[in-house]
């Protein structure tokens, strides 16, 4: 893609959210480096999606700051794209997948969003779909035109809530591999929350993993699996075994195995 | 082995509509014909549809009936630009709720009808407060519907417009306008029915002359004439199912997408 936007970064400090006398999130800080992988991944409920409506300016925290590329966050950050888990409720059913990615473009001239709509449905695998309507096609593919609506924004951070969490477990691949491609080539920011273990560990190269509500980062773990990934080799990696387990652990609060955790173990302590 | 529900096809539905008419027209007719209900003035259905077969080609009946038509649709157009902009603000926007609330609960009950005599006092005798009364009825549906369908305007439609920078005025015209279209338009659509039934009915209590009321009015003051009367109450059901499949037409080619909407 002709792009040289410069990925951006994101800072969270001492974030928290409380609705009424629900505190959904105590206390979190974390950083998502620019240009990485990071998933942030949570048991339901923990208040994933309320911290990233915070990060993505539509919902203000009780207190506690996000900072986009050092400036603090107030309303929608330039250069921010997100992608909703329910497609089918994000999509506008009115609109053909055309239009549907062309619609946040509407300041730019025509010709130019045409060319930017079709390269985004080319990155995302659905060119010559542009006459569909999204309800004509598979959740798969919705969530694919999802994708190509976020990134006809070029987007400097792409932000994804449990983006695969309704379509099957072979589609799910896919598009966990889309994902990382267009990352790969694009160099984005990508943020992507996630309940599912072995998903964290595939994208990732920084896991934040949350403790159940009110929330609190319960550890930041960095993946230093191989790039490119591949869903049979990297999953068969004993390091990626080893991590899911860690992963899986520190969501069920169950203390470290004494043998083969290695280093990692003493860092369970929260 | 056939399914219980299996749907039937159109021409199948359509023959089996014919079939059911006509079977009543034939029994109703059989029962005159042979006194087993009897009366001055009972509509013997081959009399009605001879009747109204003439009546079709009178272009003095036909002038009335383009005047039902008008006034009807000024009528609906009224109370659908009423309904829609009303109906719409107070579903997006809770403090015009609040204001007008109150108004629409207080008004509602009034049976349309009656404020027509009222209407010709005050605007004189002439289309106009017929097309009044006639969105006075019709502007209900419009109006609820438009409210429910802005209220409840999916809000991960809106979350997502909010994210790409859309503003509160952009929000309101290219997600929550589009979103509840085809709700209101189901308001038009039964509206449209309801008006040409007050549109007629409104003609026959003014008695100023005009329309397919007008024509029945003048007509039924001879007995003679019962067949024209009733061969023209027949015509103005034809309208009535004429409209409903044009509006039912409209439905589907401009809002086929609302299958595509969540739930
Ligand atoms: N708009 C809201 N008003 C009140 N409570 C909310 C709201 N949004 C989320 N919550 C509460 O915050 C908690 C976290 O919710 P959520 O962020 O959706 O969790 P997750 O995405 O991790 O499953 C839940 O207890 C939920 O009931
Ligand atoms: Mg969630």
């Amino acid at each position: 893609m002709t792009d040289n936007q410069i990925p951006a970064e994101l800072v969270m400090t001492g974030i928290a959210k409380v609705y009424g006398t629900n505190r959904a999130i105590d206390d979190i800080s974390a950083t998502v480096p620019a240009g990485q992988v990071t998933v942030i991944v949570g048991p339901s409920g923990a208040g994933k999606t309320t911290l990233l409506r915070i990060i993505c300016g539509l919902d203000a925290p009780t207190s506690g700051q996000v900072h986009f590329d050092g400036a603090p966050i107030d309303g929608v950050p330039d250069g921010l794209a997100m992608v909703f888990q329910d497609y089918s409720r994000s999509l506008f059913p009115w609109l053909r997948v055309e239009a549907n990615v062309g619609f946040p473009l509407r300041r730019i001239d025509k010709k130019l969003r045409r060319s930017r709509v079709m390269e985004a449905l080319e990155a995302v695998g659905l060119a010559g779909k542009e006459h569909l309507y999204p309800w004509e096609m598979s959740g798969g593919m919705q969530q694919r035109v999802a994708i190509a609506r976020a990134l006809a924004c070029h987007p400097r951070l792409l932000v994804m809530d449990e983006p695969y969490a309704s379509v099957d477990a072979q589609t799910r691949a896919e598009l966990e591999d889309l994902l990382l491609t267009i990352q790969a080539t694009m160099k984005i920011t990508v943020l992507v929350v996630t309940h599912d273990i072995d998903e964290s560990v595939y994208l990732a190269d920084n896991i934040i993993v949350l403790s159940k509500a009110p929330s609190r980062v319960s550890e930041e773990i960095p993946v230093r699996l191989a790039r490119p990934r591949d869903q049979i080799t990297t999953k068969e990696d004993a390091e990626f075994i080893r991590l899911r387990a860690h992963v899986l652990r520190l969501l069920r609060n169950i203390p470290e195995a004494p043998t083969g955790a290695g280093s990692l173990a003493a860092k369970v302590t929260a | 082995m056939k399914l219980i529900s299996e749907p039937l096809s159109l021409l199948k539905r359509i023959v089996l509509g014919v079939i059911g008419t006509l079977g009543i027209g034939l029994i109703l007719e059989v029962l005159i014909r042979t006194r087993v209900i009897s009366g001055a003035g009972l509509p013997l259905p081959s009399a009605v549809v001879r009747q109204g077969y003439h009546l079709l080609g009178n272009t003095a009946f036909l002038t009335q009936v383009f005047y039902t038509l008008r006034e009807w649709m000024l009528g609906l157009l009224i109370a659908s630009v009423v309904g829609v902009i009303l109906g719409g603000l107070m579903g997006a926007i809770p403090t015009v709720f609040t204001m007008f609330s109150l108004p629409v609960e207080v008004l509602r009950p009034l049976p349309a009808i009656a404020i027509g005599p009222l209407l010709l006092l005050l605007l004189g005798t002439s289309m106009l407060p017929m097309s009044l009364t006639v969105a006075a009825a019709c502007v209900w549906p419009i109006l609820f519907n438009a409210m429910y369908a802005m209220r409840s305007v999916d809000p991960v439609a809106v979350q997502t417009a909010k994210t790409m920078h859309v503003s509160p005025l952009g929000i309101m015209a290219r997600v929550r306008l589009p979103a509840s279209l085809p709700f209101m338009f189901t308001g038009i659509r039964v509206s449209a029915s309801i008006g040409l039934i007050v549109a007629v009915s409104v003609e026959l209590l003014l008695g100023s002359g005009g329309g397919i009321g007008g024509y029945i009015l003048l007509a039924s003051t001879s007995a003679s004439n019962l067949d024209v009367v009733y061969a023209a109450t027949a015509v103005t059901g034809l309208l009535g199912v004429l409209v409903s499949g044009l509006f039912a037409l409209a439905d589907r080619a401009a809002f086929g997408w609302k299958k595509g909407l969540a739930q």
